[in-house]
C-alpha cells in the first residue's frame, strides 16, 4: 500500500522471474533500460527494428512511470497524494486524473472483494511498518485507534474529478495497485510507439509481456514457489503477472511483523501461501494478487470463477497448490516426482494443465 | 627507498587500521595513445600484459601517464621484467590458478627482484556499480535472470573491498576492477554513460579504495582524434574525477558492528547484503578481536568458530550492552547458564547482562532476510548511521578520532536526482556540503533529536560529501 522502503522489503519474495528466450538478436535490436520509481526498479526491454526509436520509446515509458510516482508517493511530500491526504478531510479536493482513476479502480476492488482489498488501510500499515523497521510492536490502543481511521466505505469519490474522505484520519496508499497502474500507463506508450514486443518488470511483483520475443511464442515466466519444488509458470502474451506474499519470518527474531495487513482485524496477515495472478491489465493483477492472499485459495477460487481473463495460482511453503480461473495460462512443470508429496488441496475451474 | 617507505607506511596504517588515502582512478585501455594526462585529467593507465604495441609505452609515458602493466600470477615475472625494461610505474597482477601459496611466493620474489617497481595486488570480484536490476542482457541478446534476490537496489564493490582489506592488509588501498555491461544495442554504440563513469568514480572515493576503468577503444580514438561528443562526455567525467581527491589520512570508518569472520568468500553474500543495507561495519577475522575493538562497536555478527578467549569476550560484550548474533556455531558457552530468553526452531536468544546474544542455528540461507533482520535486532538507536527511504543509495563515513571531524559519503546508484535523509549519532556544530556540482561547500540544516543529528542532502545526483564538526569529542558509538 506504499512504494517506500517497507513495502520493497515485499520485492524480494516475488521471485518471479524471466526464461531466457533464444532469440533473434543479430536481426532485432533489444533495447534494455531501467529506472527507480515507487521504491522499486522499473525494468523494460523491448525489441524494434531501431536501437535508437526503441530507447526513445522506453525513456518516454519510463518518464511516465516517474511521473505516476510524483502523483501516487505516499513518501513524497509534494504528491498529489499526499496533498490529498492532507486536505481531503476537510473538504472535497481536486485531484488529477491518475489519481481519481486509480482510486475509482480500488475502490471497485474494494467492493468486489467484501473489503479485503483496500487502500484505506495505510494507518494501520504504518504501524507495523514502524515494528518491522526496529520499532515497539503497536500496542491494543495504537491498532484500535488506527483501524477506526480506515474503511472504503468513507472515501467519496465526486465525479469527475474530486475526492472526500469521511474520517479525519483516513490516509490512502496506492501501494497495492499503483504499480500495476504505472506499468499499463507505460505499456500504452510503447504502443503508441509501435512497440510490438516488449517485457515490463516493475521490481518483480508485477510483469507484463507485451507480443512475444523474437521466435518465441511467450514470456515465459517462472512464478513464485516457496516450496522449490513445483515450478509454476507462465507464459505472458499481451498479458500480466502480479504476485504477493507476506513478508517472511525472522529467523533472528522470532515472529517479525508482515507488511501485508488484514483490514478487518489491523494485524499482520498470516499466510503460508505466495499467490500469482495473471490478467490483461497489470492494474488487475496487480490489485487481485494482495487480495487474493488476504483472501486465501478457497475464498479467493470463489471470487476469480466470478472474473473474466484472470488466472490465480496459491503455492503453499509445502507445496500445495490451488489454480483458479478461466484460463488455463499458468502450468506447474514439476508435478512429478518432486511434486509428488505436495497435494493438490483445491482446484477451482478449469483444472490444471500438466505438461 | 621511496618505495620502502611507502611500503613501511602502508604497513602502519594497516597496523593503525585507519584508511589511507584512495578513491585513486586507473584507466584501462587496450593500446595506442591518449590525449595528455592532464588533459584526461588521469595519471595512470593500465594495459593488460602482453602489450600489442610496445611503442605505445614510451608514447603514454611522453604523455605524462605512469603506466601498469597486468598480468595474471603465471606472467607476472614476464611482466615486471618488461615494465623494468620500459620504465613503467608497475605492475597489476590478479593471482590466477589455485596455487595461494605459490602465487604468494611468486608475487613476494618478483617484487623484491624489482624494487623500483611498484607492485599492486587486484582484488577479484569486483562488478559494475550501478543500480541493481533483475534481468541480464547477455552478449548474445538473451534476455538471462539475475538473482532473484532484490532489494536495495544496488550493486556495490564496499564488501568485497572491505574483506580484501582485511585478509589482505599489506594491500591497502585495496584496488579492484570491472568490465562495464555493453549488452543491450544503445550501450554497444554509444559505451558507458557520465553517470556509469561518475558512479564508479564516485563509488571508489567512498569506500576508499582504487578502481580500475576500462576505457572502450572507440572512446579513446574519439577523444585522440578531438571528436566533441567524446569530449563533451569525458569533460563531465572529469568533473567526478576532480571530485574524488586523495581522501584524508588518519579517518577510521564509522561502523557500530564488527564482522568476525574467518576468509572473504564464505560469508560474502551475507556480508555483502549488510552493506547494500548501509549497516556500519568493519570485518575483522578472530585473531583480531580484542576488547579495545569491541569497544568501538554495539553489536557483533560472528560467522567464524570461535575459541575460548574470544567466547569470553562476547560474554563480556554482551553483559555491557552489546548485542551477539552467533551464526551457525556450536559450543558449549558460559551463557547456557541460564535458559534461553527465546526461542523457536531458528535461534535461541539468551539475556546476558544488559546485552543479549542470538545463535542462529543455521547458516545464513537467505543473506537479505538475516541484512533486514540484524538492522531490525540492532534499531535505529544504535545505528552509528543511517539514511532514510534510500534504497538506490551507499552511504559511509569516517571519522577522525582526536577531532570528532567527520566525513560521510553519499553515492546515488539511480539514475535521478534524489533527496536524501540522513541521520549520524553524535552532536555536531557545523555541517557543510560538497558536492561535484557546486563543489565545498554549502551549509546544511542540521536537526538534533534524541542524541542523533538528522539532515536532509537536496537532490543528490551521483556523488556528496558532508563535512561534520563535532560538537563533542570521543566515541560515542554505544
Amino acid at each position: 500500500m506504499h512504494w517506500n522502503r517497507f513495502l520493497l522489503t515485499a520485492s524480494l519474495i516475488f521471485s518471479v522471474f524471466l526464461q531466457a528466450p533464444e532469440v533473434s538478436s543479430q536481426t532485432t535490436p533489444i533495447v534494455y533500460k531501467k529506472r527507480y520509481a515507487m521504491g522499486t526498479v522499473f525494468e523494460l526491454v523491448a525489441y524494434g527494428d531501431s536501437a535508437e526509436r526503441t530507447s526513445s520509446a522506453i525513456d518516454q515509458a519510463l518518464d511516465e512511470v516517474v511521473r505516476l510516482d510524483n502523483v501516487m508517493s505516499n513518501f513524497k511530500p509534494q504528491s498529489d497524494l499526499s496533498r490529498m491526504n492532507r486536505e481531503a478531510h476537510f473538504h472535497a479536493v481536486r485531484i488529477p486524473t491518475d489519481l481519481y482513476q486509480v482510486i475509482e479502480t480500488s475502490l471497485a476492488y474494494s467492493r468486489l472483494s467484501e473489503g479485503e482489498f483496500d487502500v484505506s488501510v495505510g494507518p494501520v500499515v504504518d504501524l507495523w511498518k514502524a515494528a518491522l523497521a526496529g520499532g515497539a510492536t503497536p500496542t491494543a490502543a495504537q491498532l484500535a485507534q488506527a483501524r477506526s481511521c480506515i474503511g472504503y466505505e468513507k472515501i467519496e469519490l465526486i465525479a469527475p474529478d474530486q475526492i472526500e474522505f469521511h474520517s479525519d484520519c483516513m490516509r490512502l496508499d496506492l501501494g497495492s495497485i499503483g504499480k500495476g497502474y504505472a506499468v499499463d500507463r507505460a505499456l500504452a506508450i510503447l504502443r503508441s510507439n509501435g512497440i510490438e514486443r516488449a517485457y515490463i518488470d516493475a521490481g518483480g511483483s508485477t510483469i507484463y509481456g507485451l507480443g512475444t520475443p523474437p521466435d518465441r511464442d511467450g514470456w515465459l515466466v517462472h512464478l513464485r514457489d516457496p516450496s522449490n519444488r513445483l515450478d509454476p509458470q507462465v507464459k505472458l502474451i499481451s498479458n500480466s503477472v502480479s504476485t504477493s506474499e507476506q513478508t517472511a519470518a525472522s529467523t533472528l527474531a522470532g515472529d517479525a511483523p508482515g507488511h501485508i495487513v488484514v483490514p478487518g482485524s489491523g494485524k499482520p496477515l498470516s499466510s503460508r501461501y505466495a499467490v500469482s495472478v495473471t490478467a490483461k491489465s497489470a492494474t488487475t493483477s496487480d490489485a487481485l494478487s494482495t487480495t487474493l492472499l488476504l483472501l486465501g485459495p478457497e475464498k479467493g477460487s470463489t471470487l476469480v470463477s466470478r472474473l473474466k481473463g484472470v488466472t490465480a495460482i496459491w503455492v503453499s511453503a509445502d507445496g500445495q497448490k490451488t489454480i483458479a480461473g478461466s484460463e488455463t495460462n499458468i502450468v506447474v512443470r514439476n508435478s512429478g516426482a518432486q511434486a509428488a508429496a505436495a497435494s493438490v488441496d483445491h482446484v477451482a475451474l478449469p483444472k490444471e494443465k500438466k505438461d | 627507498m621511496l618505495l620502502r617507505s611507502c611500503a613501511c607506511l602502508l604497513s602502519l596504517l594497516a597496523w593503525l587500521d585507519v584508511a589511507p588515502a584512495a578513491g585513486k582512478l586507473l584507466l584501462r585501455i587496450t593500446a595506442g595513445p591518449l590525449p595528455p594526462a592532464n588533459s584526461i585529467g588521469v595519471n595512470e593507465v593500465v594495459l593488460q600484459w602482453p602489450v600489442r604495441d610496445a611503442a605505445s609505452l614510451a608514447t603514454l609515458r611522453a604523455l605524462g601517464f605512469h603506466v601498469f602493466l597486468e598480468a595474471g600470477s603465471n606472467d607476472l615475472v614476464a611482466a615486471a621484467n618488461a615494465a623494468e625494461g620500459a620504465n613503467l610505474a608497475g605492475v597489476i597482477v590478479e593471482h590466477t590458478g589455485s596455487d595461494a601459496a605459490a602465487n604468494r611466493e611468486t608475487f613476494r620474489a618478483t617484487k623484491a627482484t624489482h624494487p623500483k617497481l611498484l607492485f599492486r595486488l587486484l582484488i577479484s570480484g569486483g562488478k559494475q556499480p550501478q543500480m541493481r536490476g533483475r534481468l541480464v542482457v547477455d552478449r548474445g541478446g538473451i534476455l538471462q535472470v539475475s538473482s532473484p534476490s532484490s532489494q536495495p537496489w544496488l550493486d556495490t564493490n564496499l564488501a568485497v573491498v572491505r574483506l580484501a582489506e582485511t585478509f589482505r592488509p599489506d594491500e591497502k588501498p585495496a584496488l579492484y576492477d570491472f568490465h562495464w555491461d555493453l549488452s543491450d544495442a544503445v550501450h554497444k554504440e554509444h559505451g558507458p554513460s557520465v553517470n556509469e563513469y561518475a558512479l564508479a568514480i564516485s563509488e571508489a572515493d567512498a569506500i576508499r579504495a582504487d578502481v580500475i576503468v576500462d576505457v572502450p577503444e572507440s572512446l579513446q580514438k574519439a577523444l585522440v582524434a578531438n571528436q566533441p561528443t567524446a569530449w563533451t562526455l569525458w569533460n563531465q567525467v572529469k568533473q567526478y574525477i576532480a571530485f574524488s581527491p586523495a581522501a584524508e589520512d588518519g579517518m577510521r570508518p564509522i561502523a557500530n558492528m564488527g564482522i568476525v569472520t574467518c576468509d572473504d568468500q564464505t560469508n560474502f553474500e551475507a556480508v555483502n547484503l549488510l552493506a547494500r543495507h548501509n549497516l556500519t561495519f568493519e570485518t575483522l577475522g578472530p585473531q583480531d578481536l580484542n576488547a579495545e575493538r569491541l569497544n568501538r562497536w554495539n553489536a557483533l555478527a560472528v560467522f567464524c568458530a570461535a575459541r575460548n578467549p574470544e567466547i569470553g569476550l562476547f560474554n563480556d560484550f554482551a553483559k555491557n550492552g552489546g548485542m551477539v548474533v552467533v551464526v551457525n556455531q556450536r559450543g558449549d558457552y558460559p551463557w547456557h547458564s541460564a535458559p534461553p530468553a527465546r526461542q523457536d526452531e531458528h535461534s535461541a536468544t539468551f539475556t546476558v547482562g544488559s546485552g543479549e546474544i542470538v545463535e542462529l542455528r543455521e547458516p545464513v540461507i537467505d543473506p537479505e532476510a538475516f541484512a533486514r533482520d540484524l538492522r531490525r535486532l540492532i534499531g535505529a538507536e544504535r545505528s552509528a548511521l543511517s539514511l532514510w527511504n534510500s534504497l538506490t543509495t551507499l552511504v559511509t563515513g569516517y571519522r577522525q578520532e582526536s577531532t570528532g571531524e567527520t566525513t560521510i559519503n553519499v553515492i546515488n546508484y539511480a539514475d535521478l536526482p534524489d533527496n536524501v535523509q540522513v541521520q549520524i549519532k553524535g552532536r555536531f556544530r557545523s555541517v557543510q556540503l560538497e558536492t561535484p556540482e557546486v563543489g565545498c561547500c554549502v551549509a546544511l540544516q542540521s536537526v538534533e533529536r534524541g542524541g542523533f543529528t538528522e539532515f536532509t542532502i537536496p537532490r543528490l545526483v551521483v556523488a556528496a560529501r558532508v563535512h561534520l564538526k563535532s560538537a563533542d569529542i570521543g566515541p560515542a558509538m554505544r
